[in-house]
């Protein structure tokens, strides 16, 4: 039979860039200093341009599996040279990341892109794939672990034995993690559309493993918001100090109270 | 009609099979003034040499005139092009294909006679009440019941808490016992565990043998006095295995026991008797037998649905309404509460006018060529893993095959089959978790067949799982 996926003679070659301590967490500074990095396309794919292809990775990783995945076909991504001074909001992300898929028009590429963004993912820990972190609802399996970090912002870490799946996972953790949680909650399914690989675009199957994926993220980060909220309430209630000559506050709510009358 | 049969292929084999055919229809419409689909498949191919031709052919059972190749050209819906390649489609067990005929009985019901039924005076309502009587006589006749003992639910899943929540509630009391087998689809096990819990009755589960079959031998051993049900899949929907139902319900009366068989999976791929199999329910589902979505059924013994209280309330289902109490109506109307769907039975009466037509034994014989074809190439695959018996002289495996590759997700896999080769499977736990727990995996694949699978559609699907596999592994 004829195998319609083409060998690799124009393999993306992926730069080896440090990361932080926890590689788990794409570095803000990697989009920070690459922030246009999806919004350049070449549409003429034709000829193999590793300088260009060196800067461009959307994910900052060397693998050789990446080598061989033959991203012949697929629009190869650039960025431009000057650096923007902002970090990319997650509403740049999303366009961007509907402008590179949209730019894969074949299914084939659309499917080797994702299991490039899944070989760069790295691994959940065996311990954190427990029934407590999975993403019901998918045909595979997911799992998702979920914090809020000091400054308030979300991180994300995520896995499944399905390597497509893990390629969806990879973009929406490159789009959501380290993000404000507002930011996080005002990301629709709609919006990522075009990740979809053979799909209809306002398809909601319940195949459809990353809106789960997104919902779930979305789920958690308002879990994690109304505790931090409760939290904060109870901060400013435990700051109302009951004195002999009456109460007074410390926190700054009751201070602002206390102090008005 | 699209056909993508050429016009030598539909003389060298259509007229020939046709015989065959004709000699063996199955339960309905034995006096059916026409064959459509004979009509519609070779209507100019038809020629004094073609049937000269036949002895040529080197595999009649699954080559060119094979009953694959000639009901093809009925289902629409199988010639077009996904992704750039030819459909081939081997999700059936999950729904079938609807063919022109039962399209076009849903469009003239809509169009010619559409209104409600059994409560109007007028022509529409008369005709409409007419036909959705007449769809429940050929369910009847299809499975070889009374049109009393014919219920039309949404779906089978509907059927099972039927009985669960009218029989079972009423029937079932702390202590008694409802067994199962491991293999059950999700909608024949957690009705029952709800009901386990609100009266205190004991579900117990079958395992498998090591050949991957549900352990009948450990089912008679536990069948007891205290047993009073019994919830069996009659074709397993991923193993492929088939159960001696015709046993087993001895066995469950024997202790006193009543049965529901799960037939969604055996009832659009071979001949079920509900006589001969004496079981006391059994449901089945339109959808997956060529019918529409929709529309399922549940057949009961007349003498147990007498007795059973309604499912829902509400119209349809009443003799009379006072503001303290109601009485109800006898069986099937006591279960069909509100206006059932209309069109989608009558349409499920067209596809076993069209079933029937061609013959059960026929489909059953020519699925079980084509399932073996399967087996075989799909088990040459290297490191693939088909679960369910291994095929032999004694035992038969359904037209499906659930399986794995090894270290490469089903889900992968078919994402794969469609967007580079336009070919339709199953992945997932196919509603059948604690099966796929039991086998010590989380997810399957499943290639399923019906009668309008061809050779062809095998040897596509084997070649593109073959170069999915190629795929998954260069870049690993």
């Amino acid at each position: 039979m004829h195998c319609k996926h083409p060998s690799l003679p124009f393999p993306l070659t992926i730069s080896s860039i440090p990361t932080k301590s926890n590689p788990q967490f794409y570095p803000k500074k990697s989009i920070l200093n690459n922030p246009s990095s999806f919004l350049t396309i070449s549409s003429t794919p034709t000829k193999p341009n590793p300088q260009i292809c060196n800067k461009n990775p959307i994910f900052f990783t060397s693998s050789s599996r990446t080598k061989r995945l033959g991203l012949s076909s697929v629009s190869c991504l650039i960025m431009e040279e000057a650096p923007l001074e902002e970090r990319l909001s997650v509403v740049d992300k999303v366009q961007s990341l509907a402008l590179e898929f949209r730019s894969l028009s074949e299914p084939i590429d659309r499917v080797k892109r994702l299991l490039h963004y899944a070989s760069i993912l790295p691994p959940l820990s065996e311990s954190a794939k427990v029934q407590e972190n999975r993403v019901f609802g998918c045909t595979t399996q997911v799992w998702l672990e979920v914090r809020m970090d000091n400054m308030g912002s979300m991180r994300f870490r995520v896995d499944s034995d399905s390597e497509i799946t893990k390629g969806f996972c990879s973009c929406l953790i490159w789009v959501l993690d380290g993000a404000e949680p507002e930011e996080i909650l005002s990301v629709t399914a709609e919006d990522l559309a075009d990740m979809n690989v053979g799909l209809p675009k306002k398809g909601r199957s319940r195949v459809n493993t990353w809106h789960n994926v997104l919902f779930s993220m979305q789920n958690r980060t308002q879990d994690f918001v109304q505790e931090r909220k409760r939290e904060l309430s109870l901060e400013d209630f435990h700051s109302l100090v009951i004195i002999s000559g009456g109460p007074s506050g410390n926190g700054s709510y009751l201070e602002s109270e206390v102090g008005a009358e | 009609m699209i056909t993508t049969t050429t016009p030598m292929e539909g003389a060298i084999m259509k007229l020939p099979y046709l015989r065959a055919v004709c000699r063996n229809p199955n339960f309905t419409n034995r006096n059916s003034t026409s064959l459509r689909w004979r009509s519609q498949s070779w209507p100019l191919h038809v020629s004094a040499s073609a049937a000269s031709i036949f002895p040529l052919v080197d595999d009649p059972k699954l080559g060119p005139g094979s009953l694959g190749h000639i009901t093809r050209s009925d289902f629409p819906i199988l010639h077009q092009e996904i992704n750039g390649s030819k459909l081939v489609y081997l999700d059936n067990a999950a729904t079938s294909q609807k063919p022109t005929a039962v399209i076009k009985s849903l469009q003239n019901y809509y169009e010619a006679y559409n209104s409600n039924v059994h409560r109007g005076i007028h022509y529409l309502s008369a005709k409409a009440t007419d036909e959705y009587e007449s769809a429940r006589q050929k369910v009847a006749n299809f499975i070889n019941a009374g049109a009393r003992e014919i219920i039309f639910t949404r779906n089978a899943t509907e059927a099972i808490n039927l009985v669960a929540y009218s029989w079972g509630l009423s029937n079932l009391k702390p202590g008694d016992e409802i067994i199962t087998t491991i293999a059950e689809h999700h909608s024949a096990i957690v009705p029952w565990q709800i009901v386990a819990q609100k009266t205190g009755a004991v579900l117990k589960f079958v395992n498998l043998t090591e050949d991957e079959v549900p352990d009948v031998g450990q089912l008679r051993d536990i069948l007891s006095r205290r047993t009073k049900l019994l919830v069996m899949h009659h074709v397993s929907n991923m193993l492929a295995s088939v159960l001696p139902m015709d046993e087993v319900i001895s066995w469950a009366h024997d202790v006193g026991a009543k049965v529901l068989v799960d037939a969604c999976q055996s009832v659009p791929h071979m001949v079920v008797d509900v006589k001969n199999l004496d079981t006391d329910f059994l449901v089945g589902s339109s959808h997956k037998m060529c019918g529409p979505t929709g529309v399922g059924f549940l057949y009961g013994k007349s003498e147990i649905l007498s007795g059973m209280p309604p499912f829902l309330g509400g119209g349809e289902m009443i003799a009379d309404v006072y503001l303290d109490h109601s009485t109800y109506a006898e069986p099937p109307s006591r279960f069909e509460a509100g206006t059932p769907a209309i069109g989608e039975a009558i349409g499920l009466g067209a596809a076993i006018d069209y079933l029937s037509e061609i013959g059960m034994q026929q489909i059953h014989d020519y699925e079980m060529e084509l399932g073996s074809y399967l087996y075989d190439h799909l088990s040459s695959v290297s490191d693939v893993r088909i679960y369910g018996p291994a095929p032999s002289q004694t035992v038969k495996r359904a037209a499906l095959c659930s399986f794995n590759v090894k270290d490469v997700h089903p889900t992968d896999i078919a994402t794969f089959l469609d967007q580079q080769h336009g070919v339709a499977i199953r992945s997932g736990h196919h509603c059948a978790q604690p099966l796929h727990r039991h086998l010590g995996i989380s997810s399957s694949a499943r290639a399923s067949l019906h009668f309008y699978n061809t050779k062809d559609d095998v040897d596509r699907f084997i070649e593109a799982l073959k170069d999915t596999i190629d795929f998954f592994t260069s870049f690993k």
